[in-house]
């Protein structure tokens, strides 16, 4: 898996000069590409584990590339956009994109996505399943409630009795809205009062654990003014 | 001498004295009058000295004569008593007489004339016919010979010298009064509306807000009043007296009057002097309200015609003028119809209908045209607007693509850099670089937040949700950097959810953006306020903090882009803040304010509760 080799696409030869350098630094292959044409012929010539594809570019914009790799491989795409509205980046991943980077992105967070995501894909993509009762999926998210053992993209990650009791219920009920009682009510068995404050401790503290970048949460989301939900992936 | 005349002339205690002399000089020519009327005095007196020559002398004297001869000519009866004259009279065969015409002839006060001239002058007695002197002797036929006696005369001449006695002081009194009257009020015409200051006329802050027409009724109206009140009071004492001094009813009446006349003339003496003002000024009739009407309407119905304003809109114009062009030849058939109706001509009448049904087949035919032209003008308006507005959303778009990628470029190499083995300052320089590149990043992602909430192209979620929740999750959520300020917050909100229609994202990040403000610049150890109370269907939300630093601000200069407190312009943060929390608020439909108190700063936000209540809680 150290030498997954990644295709970096994007106009600006700069930004895919960067990248390109980041991710040797991580010990990846790296193949540039600048524009979606190119990116399609290193395609042909090259087997590539993962695509950080931008959307914005002369030729084949980033989209039409993904629809025609789509076409024929499953390998993790990775967007890159100056779009950050929500709906660039839900239009985004409906279209098949397995994450969404708004520039100007975070070197870091860019490297650690990969990372996810090269992890599922090389390591998960098998065993990856759902069919045990006691394994709850949500994307990357894959809890076995037996065991009482969380991972994130295959990587274990440690959580409270009480995070994983959250966490499960959300799991359970996946794209459901709770509101602080609701889950207070279900995980601590006793009547909520004021529990605002320590549902959303918890909730952070759960954030930091399982999300890339706790500020723009990917799985376990604030509604604000409802509640708390994990989003169905 | 002359500006002194004139300012002695003009002087306002001089027009007092004047207007009340006028009207005591009124009132004392038409209490004159009524004393007359009632002493019944005869005026005859007053300029006929001889009683012989008066008109009192033929009527009371001659005429009754004649007419009891005559009766007694006709008649041949006899004197109800003897005669105070003498008289003579023969038709050749009868004689009547009381006393020889040879010594009625040398009576002083002797009459005559031809009786059948008389009578066929019906009653008429011309002067020249009676007072001819005659001196023949020759008897005539038919002529009447009227002679009085002289102590007869001089007794009645003497009743008419008394009489003339006490006619002549009141008169001359009256015609005083009437002088004086004319006098003072041709001054008061003069001088009114002047001033001895200027040559200007000046007019009353008072009786000259009256209309003109108006201020006429109004003297028209008194002056009657006080003529029948006056005639009323005249003939109440219905006793008439011919002798000496006057009843004491008819001094009550003529009291009475006299009142009524002062008010009568101070009301009408204002009004006129108003008038005369008026005339000066030239405004007597510009200023009736007569005047005033015809004009508005006149001005209503001008401007159906004037069709200067729409001149920036040619198709209304046209519109118009065909408006106008169908109303009156429409108004000029229906005439027509009328007057064949009125003639009866039934053939005929048909004619101005079949003109109207051209007219209005015209007058929809180029309307509808016109419609169609204006139509498609506001579908191209609206077209370019729309064009506009998408060029704007484009603008703000490819400004951010062209300012995100370079700055992307410097992240990701600054980063790069920092992996690099380099020297101890160095890499102080590039942590430097770090702080501010990110600090870049975060100025252009606000700045294009704030570009797309204003220009309206912010894409809203709309949800039912709960103020209150949604502020203890922000609070919740911002728990690390509360603690890190060592600020304290003091939050009182309702007891119960407060529902609203609003963007939660948006809003959560309003109440970050307006908490960070506090927690960044909140004087250490004092604490911020976060107060929710609902007003009817309004809740608001008030953040209070007391700042650390001078606030040589305005509120409205707070919320400019980019403006801050001076001290804070070097820390972290974009400075838009506040702008974008205000743009949000106003995109979400709340309102936003500001208020500055000394170091009390405050931010005043309001919603409109929703009354539905969200399906989840039903």
């Amino acid at each position: 898996m150290e030498n997954a080799r990644i295709l970096v696409v994007d106009d600006d030869k700069a930004i895919a000069g960067a990248i390109e350098k980041l991710l040797v630094m991580e010990g990846y292959e790296v193949i540039k590409a600048y524009n979606g044409m190119e990116a399609l012929d290193a395609l042909v010539l090259n087997d590539v584990q993962l695509i950080i594809l931008d959307i914005m570019m002369p030729k084949l914009d980033g989209l039409s590339t993904m629809m025609k790799v789509r076409e024929s491989r499953n390998i993790p795409i990775i967007l890159l956009s100056a779009k950050s509205e929500d709906s660039d980046k839900i239009l985004g991943l409906s279209m098949g994109a397995d994450d969404y980077v708004t520039k100007p992105f975070n070197p870091q967070e860019l490297v650690a996505r990969v990372k996810s995501q090269l992890r599922r894909y090389l390591q998960l993509g098998a065993k990856y399943s759902a069919n045990s009762s006691t394994k709850i999926v949500v994307g990357g998210l894959c809890m076995d409630v037996e065991k009482a053992e969380l991972t994130v993209d295959g990587e274990p990650v440690k959580l409270t009795a009480k995070e994983f009791k959250i966490l499960e219920f959300l799991m359970r009920n996946a794209g459901r809205v709770f509101s602080a009682e609701q889950i207070y009510e279900k995980v601590w068995q006793e009547p909520a009062y004021s529990v605002e404050n320590t549902v959303m401790v918890h909730i952070r503290r759960i954030r930091e654990k399982i999300e890339i970048n706790p500020k723009e949460p990917k799985y376990l989301k604030v509604v604000w003014g409802i509640g708390y939900k994990i989003e169905k992936i | 001498m002359a500006t002194k005349l004139r300012k002695f002339s003009r002087s306002k205690v001089l027009k007092i004295v004047s207007f009340l002399m006028t009207v005591i000089f009124i009132t004392s020519i038409v209490l004159h009058m009524v004393y007359v009327y009632y002493r019944n005095f005869d005026l005859e007196p007053w300029f006929v000295k001889d009683y012989t020559q008066s008109q009192t002398f033929i009527d009371s004297e001659l005429t009754p004569a004649i007419d009891e001869m005559v009766k007694y000519i006709a008649t041949e009866g006899n004197w109800e008593h003897d005669p105070d004259y003498y008289y003579f009279f023969t038709d050749g065969e009868n004689y009547y007489n009381n006393i020889e015409l040879s010594d009625l002839l040398v009576q002083k006060y002797r009459y005559e004339f031809n009786i059948q001239l008389w009578m066929y002058k019906n009653n008429y007695i011309p002067n020249d016919v009676f007072i001819t002197e005659f001196d023949t002797d020759e008897i005539k036929e038919n002529t009447l010979y009227l002679a009085f006696p002289e102590d007869y005369i001089q007794q009645k001449q003497e009743i008419w010298n008394s009489v003339r006695e006490k006619i002549i002081p009141i008169a001359s009194s009256f015609i005083h009064s009437v002088i004086a009257a004319v006098i003072f009020f041709v001054y008061l015409m003069v001088v009114t509306g002047r001033k001895a200051e200027d040559n200007e006329v000046h007019l009353s802050p008072y009786t000259d807000k009256i209309y003109s027409d108006m201020q006429l009724g109004i003297m028209l109206l008194t002056l009657f009043l006080w003529f029948s009140y006056a005639k009323y009071l005249l003939v109440r004492p219905n006793y008439m007296s011919s002798g000496y001094g006057i009843k004491m009813e008819q001094k009550v009446s003529m009291i009475f009057i006299g009142i009524i006349t002062v008010i009568a003339a101070v009301i009408c003496l204002l009004l006129f002097l108003s008038l005369v003002r008026k005339i000066k000024t030239k405004r007597l009739i510009k200023h009736s309200l007569i005047y005033i009407i015809l004009s508005g309407i006149s001005n209503f119905i001008r401007g159906f015609f004037v069709d200067s304003r729409y001149r920036n809109y040619p198709l209304t114009k046209v519109l118009n003028r065909r408006q106008i062009i169908f109303t009156v030849s429409s108004g000029i058939m229906v005439f027509f119809s009328f007057i064949l109706i009125l003639y009866r001509n039934i053939l005929m009448g048909f004619l101005p209908v079949i003109i109207e049904a051209v007219i209005i087949f015209w007058y929809f035919y180029e309307n509808n045209k016109t419609y169609e032209k204006i139509n498609m003008g506001i579908q191209e308006s609206y077209q370019e607007m729309m064009k506009s507005e998408k060029m704007k959303v484009d603008l703000i778009t490819n400004v951010s693509h062209d300012l995100k990628t370079p700055l992307t470029s410097i992240i990701s190499y600054v980063e790069l850099l920092s992996k690099e083995d380099l020297p101890e300052t160095a890499r102080d320089y590039v942590n430097i670089l770090s702080e501010k590149s990110e600090r870049l990043k975060n100025i252009v992602s606000d700045l294009f937040d704030l570009a797309k909430s204003t220009s309206g192209n912010l894409p809203l979620d709309l949800e039912f949700l709960d103020l209150k929740k949604l502020i203890v999750q922000t609070l919740a959520d911002m728990e690390d950097d509360i603690e890190k300020s060592n600020m304290r917050i003091r939050t009182t909100l309702t007891e119960n959810p407060v529902y609203i229609y609003s963007d939660g994202k948006k809003l959560y990040r309003v109440f970050q953006n307006i908490i960070g403000n506090a927690l960044k610049y909140s004087l250490q150890g004092t604490r911020i306020f976060i107060d929710m109370e609902i007003n009817n269907n309004i809740v608001n939300v008030t953040v209070k903090n007391t700042a650390s630093y001078d606030m040589d601000f305005t509120a409205e200069e707070i919320l400019q882009r980019f403006s801050r407190g001076d001290k804070s312009r070097s820390t972290e943060g974009s400075g838009l803040g506040l702008s974008i929390a205000e743009s949000f608020t106003r995109a979400c439909g709340g309102t936003f304010k500001v208020e500055i108190d000394g170091d009390q700063f405050k931010v005043k936000l309001g919603f409109i509760i929703s009354n539905v209540v969200p399906p989840e809680e039903a």
